[in-house]
């Protein structure tokens, strides 16, 4: 059986893209993730052999991300949030058509409110089920849903693609 | 039967695989029918996968070297730490890299976890250039930090004398500062030295009877509070590194 600290160094690539989803900002989630990992060290005990180390991980990393937000808070306002920047797409890049929808609908996630935005995460980027998600966020299931239906569709809206019809991709492929 | 037999968070569920056996059969049904409920149907499948396609990539990007790093020789320790007994720190280096979250106390402080107790014999210098009894080595010892990367072992000459730096950072003077451990054959010595005009000074050197593999404890602590009082920037990567040795 693999330990926590075995398996925590495999799981840094998802561990750091549910910190950059939540904060916005990669210099933010790194701290985030070594944070959490140390802590996920010294909580190793608590972890219960057989349930989700992925969900067991995400709830660590998500309270320390609470705790700093309630922190900054109290603290008055803070500049690191005015890091935060389009996430979801590598610089560098050029920009088709399927990229253009991306930047779209990951500047509209930034703009939904965190509570809706980390159940959209957890559910359909980390594929947790209604059930784990709960866990991870210490709220009813029944939450969880209206949360998450609630999201989707002021995703929907903000983005104004028109659900429904069939996108085309088609001008992904046009190097020739 | 119309759509309104179905809401929002039905449809969601059907679109995310959660909805029980018998519900799912009854809107299969009514999806034949009912050219408005898949429309509704619709945004949360497309919905999920928009999501998906926006964020699924980042699990691609590498993961920062620092970070990697850190979180390697946590993990290592804590596994040194489990098989060895709750008596010994290993050898690795235990301070962390500069963080906003463990300077807001976010974190137990890892050390807090590890015990340990070993005796020997330290004693320090501080501000004092190399020991005289190693000065014919301190030349040999300037050309490793000068040149070689962190986390290997050098051998110096003949002397059965090994070197070994242990992280590279810069101090709030922006001054190049390495940590390092010259091991010999009865004592081993951690120093922190930093370079002020081409010569490295020593700022802090801790020797303790050599216990193989091990540092006591409180050295280490002497070190940590050390780099803390200079503001020690984060170990630099690997990277960082090679672009500021000499090659």
């Amino acid at each position: 059986m693999q330990t926590v600290p075995d398996r925590l160094v495999a799981f840094l690539p998802n561990l750091r893209r549910f910190a950059i989803s939540l904060c916005r900002s990669r210099e933010l989630a790194d701290d985030l993730v070594q944070a959490a990992c140390e802590r996920a060290i010294l909580a190793a005990d608590s972890f219960i052999p057989g349930s989700r180390f992925d969900a067991w991980m995400f709830r660590i990393l998500r309270n320390l991300w609470i705790d700093h937000l309630r922190r900054q808070k109290t603290a008055g306002p803070h500049d690191e949030l005015e890091e935060a920047r389009d996430v979801s797409v590598p610089s560098g890049e050029a920009a088709s058509l399927a990229r253009m929808d991306l930047r779209e609908v990951s500047s509209a996630l930034q703009k939904l409110p965190d509570e809706q935005r980390e159940v959209l995460v957890l559910v359909c980027v980390e594929e947790l089920s209604y059930r784990d998600t709960a866990e991870v966020l210490s709220i009813p299931i029944g939450t969880v849903m209206s949360r998450l239906a609630r999201a989707r569709k002021n995703l929907a809206e903000l983005t104004g693609i028109s659900f429904g019809e069939k996108r085309s991709f088609d001008t992904k492929g046009g190097v020739a | 039967m119309t759509e309104h037999d179905f809401d929002d968070e039905t449809l969601m569920a059907f679109a995310d695989g959660e909805l029980d056996e018998a519900t799912s059969v009854r809107l299969e049904a009514a999806l034949a029918a009912d050219e408005a409920l898949a429309e509704r149907l619709a945004v949360f499948f497309e919905s999920r996968q928009l999501v998906a396609d926006a964020l699924k990539p980042l699990i691609d990007e590498p993961v920062p070297e620092a970070l990697l790093q850190s979180v390697r020789r946590m993990a290592e320790e804590a596994k040194d730490g489990a098989s060895a007994g709750s008596n010994v720190v290993p050898l690795r280096p235990k301070h962390r890299p500069v963080n906003r979250w463990t300077e807001h106390r976010w974190v137990l402080p890892l050390a807090a976890s590890i015990v340990a107790v070993i005796t020997g014999v330290v004693g320090f210098t501080v501000g004092r250039n190399l020991d005289p009894a190693t000065m014919d080595s301190s030349a040999q010892i300037a050309a490793v930090l000068d040149r070689e990367a962190s986390g290997r072992d050098v051998a110096l000459g003949t002397s059965g004398e090994t070197l070994h730096v242990i992280a590279t950072f810069r101090d709030k003077n922006g001054s190049l500062c390495r940590e390092y451990e010259l091991k010999q054959p009865s004592k081993s010595t951690l120093s922190i030295a930093c370079r002020q005009d081409q010569t490295w000074v020593t700022q802090l050197a801790l020797t303790s009877a050599r216990a193989v593999g091990y540092v006591p404890a409180s050295s280490q602590e002497m070190i940590d509070s050390y780099l803390s009082s200079i503001e020690a920037g984060a170990p630099m990567s690997l990277e960082e590194e090679r672009g500021i040795l000499v090659p």
